[in-house]
């Protein structure tokens, strides 16, 4: 379903509609992403939460065209990226793109940096790939300090190698390599996962000042309910490959209506709050993305099941911002 | 529920007023798993996944034909013709009386070429699977216990990796003096080294993972764990490199009856068939051609099937 | 009533370049019959390798396991093999703690075919059907290999070996983070279901606090191969004594919006656990760092009826903060 452009042109940053992603390869097709839209404003962030297999990174993918050239393949729809159409560009038009305009942090900060060159080295080389305003080595080399004070390490460590750095740390030079070419829109894909929870508040709490100091936009993959609870404006819950509930944080969080599935994923996670003698999960498994079911995706493990959800994949329900893809609340209409 | 003996005694809490009241009224009453789930042979399996692989089975059939050409040998062509020599016929190229040429004394290449792959293959692949196995041993203790047992063997076998492979061999012939079987203890005892070498990384890849801790924690023994957790999962990089070797251990065996040990002339062998025939391989090159193609085709066959019975053997590369 | 287990001054220490690493160091911990330990700690504070040692799949360098009021520490060989069916461990990663070439027969048949248990393969069959059935496995996965299911039934896999040999105590190391969240609760759940079956005795280790305060009875907080702070489940999330106990719950993101919420965020990283300097090991990303912190060890204390904590100022900060 797309959503009307309301906003005024220009202060929406990226808008995705009906995107569909598949990765095809010799033995079956898998429906990765099917038919998400989304839409995410200026400086703001939008949190993708699903378990594995929801089609998280998928999206992200796709959005920075790094999609597996042999098997992944965008089969419809649009990623508006200020106003272009990215699903069109060529792949040197995108390399002017990535790493410029739209960056990303990946899960994990032990194999994202080269282990044999020193960390300082690694940030100017991303900053002199994107040289557009031809900044001489020196203006270079202390916007690398810069970049490092920023994150919050020392830049008379930039001579040392990544093995020399904690996990945090190595997180934490990801992000400045991330953020070297001040980029509109920063993807963060699983950026606190691989790290202790006392380090995990660490990074999440730079990631909210840069956020406010250089006002960049943020697309925040997790499965983590609590960090998107702790940095996102906007959240939209995925499932099999589609965006099952979607709102601002408030909606979601406290909204009184919700998808089934958003009801599952908080009935799963122990609360540190109130006394509970059981869980309550979602029975169940994720559906096969090779096969999955007719109607709506969830139908076979939701508790609410009705006979149309078995034939017919539910339209959105919306109040306000908030969008449910369930015939929970569609079916007056 | 009917459990037998100590054990019955051991679950009897556990399953109290679970099942009691339902099988009370039967003695003994086993569960058996539907059918349809039951469990295929695992040598049918392998054998299916096998079959579906039509490299591997290329290289199966090859190896077939020469498997079948060393036990009809005699049938195909006499032993005799094989060492008659005829100075009328030599360097005879292929006709349709003696296919494969003549060689320098006139015998037929054909018949020698037959007769000499029961030499070739048990020096090849009897010296390989017997070298892997004596490594796979020596291996597993290296990789899996570690610490002294792996220092000690492992600097034993680096003091022989320091003589060339062929010098080595030969000393060991030599010791034990000339004859096929010592020569192929020769071979397996200088193989040792690499394939130790070989199968203990691809152990100590294995033992890093849980599985084999978890084995420990259910009380499997050392042997156990050895021979079902680590050995399957460590063997199959090994398999393929062990069936590259077989082409090389034919060459090396003939290199040795070149040098006076194991096979003499005038018995036939593709190995020292070659070594005969370089001399004379620009003029008569069919000379060299014929036992090198047999040479050839056995490594490739047995390359092939070993890569082949990797896959069939690894249940995790489905169909 | 004498503890199912009870380690006193357990130490284990790796030998490492540079010196030795502290990953256990003098731990007493007691878990009794029926009840859940958990054992929390970030990555490196020892908790895995402590689980281990008392299953003595590691040798401690010193101190003593009790296991039903036995010197378990000192068992031969033989006594060891007999304990295995008694001690049980459920391991964090499903992926690689199944044999990739064992059928779910064949892994859930290990632990009972190396110990004799049947003589009969139709006994084995039955026990093995039941073990599914326990962990909620359909019948259709007995021939099915680890790579052939998803992460939530090799789990399950997991447990039913663990149980087959109808074990009293289970070490859970970290049974459920590797999991998707709603198949940990699936999980979570079926280990409770097991322990008020079986009464089983559980020491769950994990680095998660809002699981380990789901399951457990007690908990102990390690930080850097010591424990700092141990008491029930209820006391500590209501009253959290040391500053790294109090840290750690600051740090946990809470799936509520919160809004004016501040976080107590400690500052620096977890030091080197290479023979570290006597005295707190917390000290030197701690707020309230003073003289005496520094120097000697900081044994546990019990401040009150069974909460016990490392800290010699943690009243003092209660009452400042109050």
């Amino acid at each position: 379903m797309a959503i009307p452009d309301k906003n005024e042109p220009g202060s929406s940053l990226l808008q995705i509609q009906d995107l569909n992603v598949i990765y095809k390869t010799d033995e079956a097709t898998v429906y990765a992403v099917n038919g998400i839209s989304f839409e995410l404003g200026r400086k703001e962030t939008i949190g993708l939460v699903g378990e594995t297999g929801a089609g998280k990174t998928t999206t992200a993918l796709a959005i920075m065209r790094l999609l597996p050239e042999e098997t992944g393949f965008i089969k419809g729809g649009e990623i508006r990226f200020q106003g272009e159409d990215l699903v069109k560009k060529s792949q040197p038009d995108m390399r002017e793109i990535r790493g410029a305009k739209i960056s990303m942090i990946f899960q994990d900060p032990m194999t994202s940096l080269n282990p044999i060159m020193p960390v300082g080295d690694q940030i100017l080389e991303s900053l002199e790939i994107h040289n557009s305003e031809n900044l001489s080595k020196e203006d270079l080399n202390k916007r690398v300090d810069e970049l490092l004070s920023l994150v919050g390490i020392l830049p008379q460590r930039k001579k040392d190698f990544p093995h020399q750095f904690s996990g945090g740390m190595k997180q934490r030079i990801v992000i400045a390599i991330a953020l070297a070419c001040r980029p509109e829109l920063l993807i963060a894909d699983e950026p606190t996962t691989a790290l202790d929870v006392t380090i995990q508040a660490q990074v999440l709490e730079l990631m909210r000042e840069l956020k406010e100091k250089l006002g960049t936009s943020m697309i925040m993959i997790t499965h983590d309910l609590g960090v998107v609870a702790e940095t996102c404006d906007k959240v939209a819950i995925m499932y099999a490959g589609r965006i099952v509930e979607a709102g601002s944080a408030e909606d979601v969080f406290e909204g009184e209506k919700h998808h089934p599935y958003t009801v599952g994923l908080f009935g799963s996670i122990p609360n540190l709050e109130e006394e509970t003698d059981r869980l309550h999960p979602i029975d169940g498994l994720m559906p096969d993305p090779t096969d999955l079911p007719p109607g709506c995706p969830f139908h076979p493990r939701c508790k609410q099941c009705m006979d149309i959800c078995r034939e017919k994949m539910p339209e959105f329900y919306t109040s306000g911002e908030h969008r449910i893809a369930c015939h929970l609340y569609t079916k007056g209409d | 529920m009917f459990l037998c003996g100590t054990v019955q005694r051991q679950y009897e809490g556990y399953w109290k007023g679970k099942r009691g009241d339902i099988m009370s009224d039967v003695a003994v009453r086993h569960r058996t798993i539907n059918p349809q789930y039951k469990k295929k042979s695992q040598a049918k399996e392998v054998w299916r996944r096998m079959k579906k692989n039509k490299i591997a089975m290329v290289g199966l059939v090859i190896f077939a034909i020469i498997v079948l050409c060393t036990i009809f040998a005699d049938v195909i062509v006499p032993y005799s013709v094989a060492l008659e020599q005829n100075m009328d016929t030599r360097y005879l190229p292929p006709s349709a009386e003696h296919w494969f040429g003549c060689d320098n004394y006139g015998r037929d290449i054909f018949a020698r070429v037959i007769h000499g792959t029961r030499n070739s293959l048990v020096m090849g692949i009897g010296a390989v699977a017997v070298g892997v196995s004596l490594g796979a041993l020596l291996g597993s203790l290296t990789g899996y216990f570690g610490g002294v047992v792996d220092t000690v063997i492992m600097r034993i076998l680096d003091v022989m990796n320091t003589i060339p492979f062929m010098l080595l061999a030969l000393s060991i012939a030599a010791a034990l003096g000339p004859s096929l079987v010592n020569v192929l203890i020769a071979l397996m005892i200088s193989m040792v080294p690499y394939y130790t070498r070989v199968i203990r990384s691809s152990i100590l890849n294995v033992v890093g993972q849980d599985f084999i801790e978890a084995g420990r924690a259910c009380g499997t023994s050392n042997f156990f764990i050895i021979l079902r957790h680590v050995l399957p999962n460590a063997i199959g990089p090994v398999i393929v490199q062990a069936t590259m070797s077989v082409g090389s251990m034919i060459l090396n065996a003939s290199a040795m009856s070149f040098l006076g040990m194991g096979i003499q002339p005038p018995a036939p062998e593709w190995g020292s068939m070659l070594n005969e025939a370089k001399d004379y391989m620009l003029y008569y090159p069919h000379m060299v051609i014929f036992p090198g193609l047999a040479i050839v085709l056995t490594a490739l066959s047995v390359n092939l099937m070993g890569d082949g019975l990797r896959d069939a053997l690894d249940p995790r590369l489905k169909d | 009533m004498e503890p199912l287990i009870r380690t006193v001054n357990l130490k284990k220490y790796f030998d490492v370049s540079g010196g030795k690493l502290h990953a256990v160091d003098d731990v007493n911990i007691t878990i009794p019959k029926g009840k859940t330990l958990g054992v929390v700690g970030e990555s490196g504070c020892g908790k895995s390798t402590l689980g281990r040692t008392v299953l003595r799949l590691i040798e401690p360098t010193s101190g003593e396991v009790y296991f039903e009021g036995e010197n378990i520490t000192k068992a031969s060989r033989g006594e060891l093999k007999e304990l295995r069916k008694k001690m049980q461990i459920i391991f964090q990663d499903p992926f690689s703690s199944l044999n990739p070439r064992m059928s779910v027969f064949d892994l859930i048949a290990e632990p009972l075919v190396t110990h004799h248990i049947y003589k009969h393969r139709a006994d084995l069959t039955d026990r093995i059907l039941e073990l599914m059935e326990e962990v909620g496995l359909a019948e259709r996965y007995v021939n099915s290999y680890p790579h052939e299911m998803d992460g939530g039934r090799r789990q399950r896999v997991g447990v039913a070996r663990a149980l087959a040999l109808g074990p009293e105590f289970i070490v859970c190391d970290e049974p459920v983070s590797a999991l998707d969240v709603s198949i940990q609760a699936q999980i979570l759940n079926l280990l409770m279901d097991l322990q008020d079956n079986l009464g089983l005795t559980y020491m769950f280790i994990t680095h998660d606090l809002s699981v380990v305060k789901h399951i457990s009875d007690e908990i102990a907080v390690m930080y850097l191969g010591q424990c700092v702070e141990h008491c029930p489940t209820k006391e500590l999330f209501a009253n959290p004594m040391h500053p790294y106990t109090k840290a750690l719950l600051s740090a946990i993101p809470v799936p509520k919006l919160r809004k004016n919420f501040t976080r107590k965020i400690i500052r620096g990283e977890v030091s080197t656990p290479i023979d570290p300097k006597p005295g707190c090991r917390f000290a030197s990303r701690c707020d309230y760092c003073q003289a005496g912190c520094t120097g000697s060890d900081i044994p546990l204390k019990e401040y009150s009826p069974g909460h016990y904590v490392a800290c010699p100022h943690c009243v003092e900060l209660m009452e400042k903060k109050e």
